[in-house]
């Protein structure tokens, strides 16, 4: 079962090459954003001897991670983003391209079930390719790091302490990955529907997809005058169970307007027992289920011929 | 001796059209069983039951195994190649060998590299990049290399050059099969391997019009060339075909003593083509 599921997933990255080429695609992409940025602020020679005077010797280490938190978080948030248009073509296009290339009956013809096919397209989409975005995401902090030190070490500053004793590595990239994997839990019922969707549809898939996901609140609108099912689908891009709220006042030590250092964590602001006691959370996960078991059912009973 | 294969009355609908209708018939261990139909006959539909791709009415056994409800258990010891199951265009060689040879229990890898280095196939390059020849050589290497009990080959040579399917058909013979396999293939190209084939069986609108092993046929059946008055003669007989060609008669008789026929003219046995022909006609009329 397990050495089955591994071939199945191997072969998702045969076949969808984007799974590991988006990922490569944005880190060069901040890779070159953070040299030409670099590049820039090497024009303005006396205010970068300010900024790093100041950095290390007025800024607390508190406040130096805030600054490198900062950027992390913008870095990454373009590895998300990319990350969710990933996965809606993945999963739209995992059933249906194999109907449409004709090779479905090749794969049935190996002693493999249609339950462990769809169950090995589901892991891809909600932890395989999270996992590996987040291993870009590492890989991408690392490789601009590296180049960040070494410029601030041209430029007289000491890179061991503004950078390597400030930034909060481990705390960063284990809040991401708990961040994506949560994402993928949460949004399951829409890889469910789009595994559903790939399965049963003979053509255009996005199209299907999305079509009732416009015209179902629209239809509920007009004749129910309610919003029930906008709410439940679309409320769920909304605010996720996973952030715990975050108190300004205590973010901000009063006194003397330094950050609390506790609060600087991002895994701090992280709740993962609420996620996993939310009503929220299951519903999601029984709604994927319900539409993988659909999707399976499809590619058991359907004659493709 | 137990049979391979089983059907008992097994029935396939489609809304109100019968694909299969109440079709009855046994394959035993090591035959190559010939399934000639035309197009829309059925086979296809037989085959997708007895691969467990489609569910049906009626009994069918495979090997022991209900073959809708157990089709993983029933796959490890069935390979198929089928017009409609392509290879994926997107996959390279080596990769396709990686994954059989995780998910099959009986495929063996050397065997495959064996078959493969007779072709011209490289293992780096993508099915995409082959001939259509290319992809069956590797299709049947694959299969090959599987160490499986029954072969199923639904119209495997469809749209290949006279070379590549004489070769098909060679390579089956002396490289896979053997007294423990049981072959079972449909084509349209009937008299490419009628001289291989064990047993045959014809199905039309879903009907079995004849199962037979081969060596019966020349029992069973016999065909008549004469002309003039042998011929009136001949008719009175009752033969199920009669053909006119260069100014002879070809007549086809069923279940008659050659002993009856001999003196009015050249007997021979039937080709299964023209004996397909004379059954369908006959089912028709």
């Amino acid at each position: 079962m397990i050495q089955h599921q591994i071939a199945l997933i191997k072969r998702e990255f045969w076949e969808h090459r984007s799974i590991y080429i988006t990922p490569i695609a944005i880190a060069s992409i901040v890779t070159l954003g953070t040299l030409a940025a670099l590049m820039f602020a090497s024009g303005f020679a006396k205010e970068l001897d300010v900024a790093i005077f100041g950095a290390q010797n007025l800024a607390g280490e508190a406040e130096r991670r805030v600054a490198l938190t900062g950027f992390f978080l913008s870095s990454s948030w373009l590895f998300l983003f990319a990350l969710a248009i990933l996965t809606v073509f993945y999963s739209l296009d995992s059933l249906y391209a194999e109907r449409k290339d004709k090779s479905i009956l090749f794969w049935r013809s190996l002693p493999i079930t249609d339950a462990e096919t769809v169950i090995s397209k589901l892991i891809t989409a909600i932890v395989v390719i999270p996992v590996v975005a987040v291993g870009a995401i590492i890989a991408t902090h690392l490789v601009n790091l590296i180049i960040a030190s070494i410029w601030v070490a041209t430029k007289g500053g000491d890179a061991g302490l503004l950078i390597w004793g400030s930034v909060p590595l481990i705390d960063n990239w284990l809040a991401a990955l708990v961040v994506v994997l949560a994402t993928g839990i949460w949004m399951s019922p829409f890889i469910g529907w789009f595994l559903f969707v790939s399965a049963f549809t003979k053509r255009s898939p996005l199209l299907m997809a999305f079509m009732p996901l416009v015209l179902i609140p629209l239809l509920e609108g007009i004749f129910l005058r309610s919003s029930v099912f906008a709410e439940a689908v679309f409320g769920r891009g909304g605010v996720m169970p996973i952030f715990r709220e975050l108190d300004l006042e205590q973010f901000f030590n009063e006194d003397h307007m330094r950050v609390n250092e506790e609060m600087i964590s991002l895994l701090a602001h992280l709740d993962i027992v609420k996620f996993f006691t939310s009503g929220g959370t299951w519903a999601g996960i029984i709604v994927c289920g319900l539409l993988t078991t659909g999707a399976i059912y499809v590619r058991r009973f359907r004659d493709e011929s | 001796m137990t049979s391979l294969v089983s059907a008992q009355g097994v029935t396939k609908r489609f809304g109100s059209f019968t694909a299969v209708d109440n079709v009855s018939f046994e394959i035993e261990k090591g035959r190559i069983l010939g399934l000639i139909g035309p197009n829309g006959a059925g086979k296809t539909t037989l085959l997708k039951a007895l691969l467990g791709l489609t569910d049906c009415e009626g009994q069918l056994s495979v090997m022991g195994l209900d073959p809708f409800k157990q089709r993983k258990a029933l796959m490890q010891n069935i390979c198929f190649i089928a017009d409609v199951a392509v290879l994926p265009r997107w996959i390279k060689v080596s990769q396709l060998l990686d994954f059989v040879e995780q998910i099959h229990p009986n495929f063996s890898r050397d065997r495959a590299h064996e078959l493969l280095r007779q072709t011209k196939i490289m293992s780096n390059s993508k099915v995409k990049e082959l001939s259509k020849g290319m992809v069956t050589q590797l299709h049947l290497a694959i299969i090959m290399s599987i160490d499986a009990k029954l072969l199923v080959l639904d119209e495997p040579t469809l749209g290949l050059d006279i070379i590549f399917r004489k070769e098909f058909y060679a390579n089956l013979l002396s490289d896979y099969f053997d007294e423990e396999r049981t072959i079972l293939v449909t084509t349209h190209q009937v008299e490419e391997i009628e001289n291989l084939l064990t047993d045959i069986m014809f199905i039309n609108d879903g009907k079995v019009l004849l199962d037979s092993p081969m060596e019966a046929i020349e029992d069973s059946y016999v065909e008549l060339l004469t002309s003039g008055e042998d011929a009136i003669k001949a008719k009175g007989l009752g033969p199920i075909a009669v053909n006119e060609m260069f100014g002879k008669s070809v007549m086809l008789y069923e279940g008659i003593s050659r002993d009856h026929l001999e003196g009015l003219g050249e007997l021979r046995t039937p080709a299964v083509a023209d004996l397909f022909v004379a059954k369908v006609k006959g089912a028709r009329q």
